[in-house]
């Protein structure tokens, strides 16, 4: 598979040459393919923000190089508004960036302003909106009138109306309810699979990750500490919690038990993969003792 | 004894030009006691931040009454004695601190209150250090992690020396290690102080520490009772889109398959218990 995004020692300094300078992002090389889910995790601070703002151009790296499809998206610094097109970014709370009329005309603003015909982009706005699945009873009202998790829909839409690349969603679950939490991953999650895109999910919300990601980056101190499958992240758990990160209730579960010596694999993501592994024990245990 | 008392309250929130009035609390009535630490869930739109708010009178009751250690919230002439007694923390810690030096943030609220500057010197350093924050006295709340901020917004809380704090969502923007940080403050402080918690949370991991929870649902009381009485009801807890701690619900479908394992099940320490004694070693 071919990578979409590659990073090649990505350094980003703050105030560089002061006494103020601080790296926040050091030296990190990963790839990401083309098609992936990508969990990012990190706890405040340890880079991950400023990782990502350099990802669509929004910050230029201090060194190092970020290549899209193999290219440098620094070469022509003429060039990187095109960028910002192919790599959508939904920032926190994304619903105080909204402003115009209506949902659709919202919605619609981003492609507008990637060159599409005002017809077009209508077009792209309802697709992105039925996406995300915001009613089309909501479609002609204003984005201030609705609920905070349809706003967050609305500012979500507006980013997949560009058709990215690649989607990088910096916490789109904080501050919603577990409802409205599970409802917007899992459009995220079918959105994933219907574009085949590419897709990288910052959170702190370690059982979000576990249930949606391939692969997880785990940034600490601006170093990439770890970038590998999500269940051989979830593995290390004791490395995780000196980074100020947490695996899933239901991984530390499994890997307890696994240490006192009950015969269950470690990287136990989810709650249907724990009963999966439990359940026969219980029986097994069960028929031994009939027997006896 | 009974610290707060809602009787009966129903809350509607002022109607848009042209529309009704939508009623978010439909009579709703509850005590909390002194020292206790209470948990209040419910998902978004369930009438739990309204109900944080008539705690101290930043709202009042379209109907019904709201009574602070005897004081009635609707009462102008002892509103300011509502809001110092019970304090309220907010969940975006950025839009709380109003200061540039983290203790003059702090000493905003006593400054308020017309407490003169040696005894306000002295209730600073106290909060700041009951939130373990004392060496950040002199920085500026800009630089400082979610964690470390919230810790400050409670620090200004703690020196109106309050007797109840009522926190909405303080953790939801914060990551693990400032979560942390957050929830062993506030049960420090119940313990230590004895001041009396209300923690409104969507984590259902901090709401079992709670020594109650209470969960709302469409403006009512849905259940209440100690975090095993209420977190036992799955099937209630499912049916209202409430999520329950991933042991607790982990051992609730193991059981449902069957398995012998005990019922209200709250943590991973009973969990793994649990399931050490059912499926043994290899």
């Amino acid at each position: 598979m071919a990578a979409v995004l590659e990073t090649q020692d990505l350094t980003y300094v703050y105030s560089p040459g002061s006494p103020f300078a601080r790296t926040a992002v050091d030296h990190v090389n990963i790839a990401i393919e083309e098609g992936e889910f990508v969990g990012v995790i990190g706890h405040t601070g340890s880079g991950k923000s400023t990782l990502i703002q350099q990802l669509n151009g929004l910050l230029r790296p201090t060194s190092g190089k970020i290549l899209l499809h193999g290219k440098d998206i620094w070469a022509e610094p003429k060039k990187i508004r095109a960028v910002r097109f192919q790599v959508g970014m939904v920032f926190q709370y994304p619903e105080y960036q909204l402003f115009e009329e209506t949902v659709l005309k919202d919605i619609a603003f981003g492609p507008k302003n990637k060159g599409l015909s005002d017809e077009e982009a209508m077009e792209k706005a309802k697709e992105a909106a039925e996406f995300t699945g915001l009613k089309p009873s909501l479609w002609e009202k204003s984005p201030f009138e609705l609920s905070g998790g349809e706003k967050r829909r609305v500012a979500i839409a507006g980013v997949i109306a560009m058709d990215p690349d690649v989607l990088v969603l910096d916490e789109p679950a904080a501050g919603l309810d577990p409802k409205g939490r599970d409802v917007l991953l899992a459009q995220i999650g079918s959105y994933h699979q219907h574009r085949k895109n590419t897709v990288l999910l910052v959170s702190h919300s370690m059982e979000d990750i576990a249930r949606t990601a391939d692969r997880v980056l785990v940034m600490n101190q601006g170093k990439a500490a770890m970038f590998d499958t999500t269940p051989n992240v979830f593995a290390r758990s004791a490395e995780l919690e000196t980074m100020g990160l947490r695996v899933p209730q239901v991984t530390a579960i499994m890997t307890r038990l696994q240490a006192m010596g009950c015969p269950v694999p470690s990287g136990v993501l989810t709650l249907e993969q724990a009963i999966k592994e439990l359940l026969p024990l219980v029986r097994k245990k069960e028929a031994d003792e009939n027997a006896q | 004894m009974e610290f707060i008392k809602a009787d009966n309250v129903r809350f509607a929130y002022e109607p848009a030009e042209g529309e009704l009035p939508r009623e978010v609390l439909h009579g709703v009535s509850l005590e909390i006691k002194k020292g206790e630490f209470v948990a209040l869930l419910g998902h978004n739109g369930c009438g739990k931040s309204t109900m944080a708010k008539l705690f101290n009178g930043m709202l009042l009751p379209t109907e019904g009454k709201v009574t602070v250690d005897g004081m009635d919230t609707a009462d102008e002439e002892t509103i300011y004695e509502v809001r110092r007694r019970v304090g309220l923390v907010q969940q975006n810690p950025d839009n709380q601190l109003v200061a540039s030096i983290v203790e003059e943030d702090v000493a905003f609220g006593p400054e308020n209150l017309g407490i003169e500057p040696k005894e306000i010197r002295r209730r600073v350093d106290e909060a700041l250090k009951a939130v373990d924050m004392y060496e950040y006295r002199e920085n500026a709340p800009y630089k400082l992690s979610g964690g470390q901020k919230q810790r400050v917004a409670i620090a200004g809380i703690i020196a109106m020396e309050p007797d109840c704090i009522v926190l909405d969502e303080p953790t939801a923007m914060l990551d693990p290690r400032g979560r942390d940080e957050v929830m062993e403050t506030i049960h420090k402080l119940n313990r230590e102080k004895g001041i009396t918690i209300i923690l409104i949370t969507h984590y259902m991991d901090e709401a079992v520490q709670a020594g109650r929870v209470i969960v709302m649902d469409e403006g009512n009381i849905l259940t209440q009772g100690t975090p095993r009485e209420v977190f036992s009801q799955v099937e209630l807890l499912k049916q209202h889109h409430l999520d329950v701690p991933q042991a607790t619900e982990l051992a609730y479908r193991l059981r449902s398959y069957g398995c012998g394992i005990p019922d209200g099940i709250l943590n991973e320490e009973e969990c793994v218990g649990a399931l050490f004694a059912l499926i043994g070693k290899e």
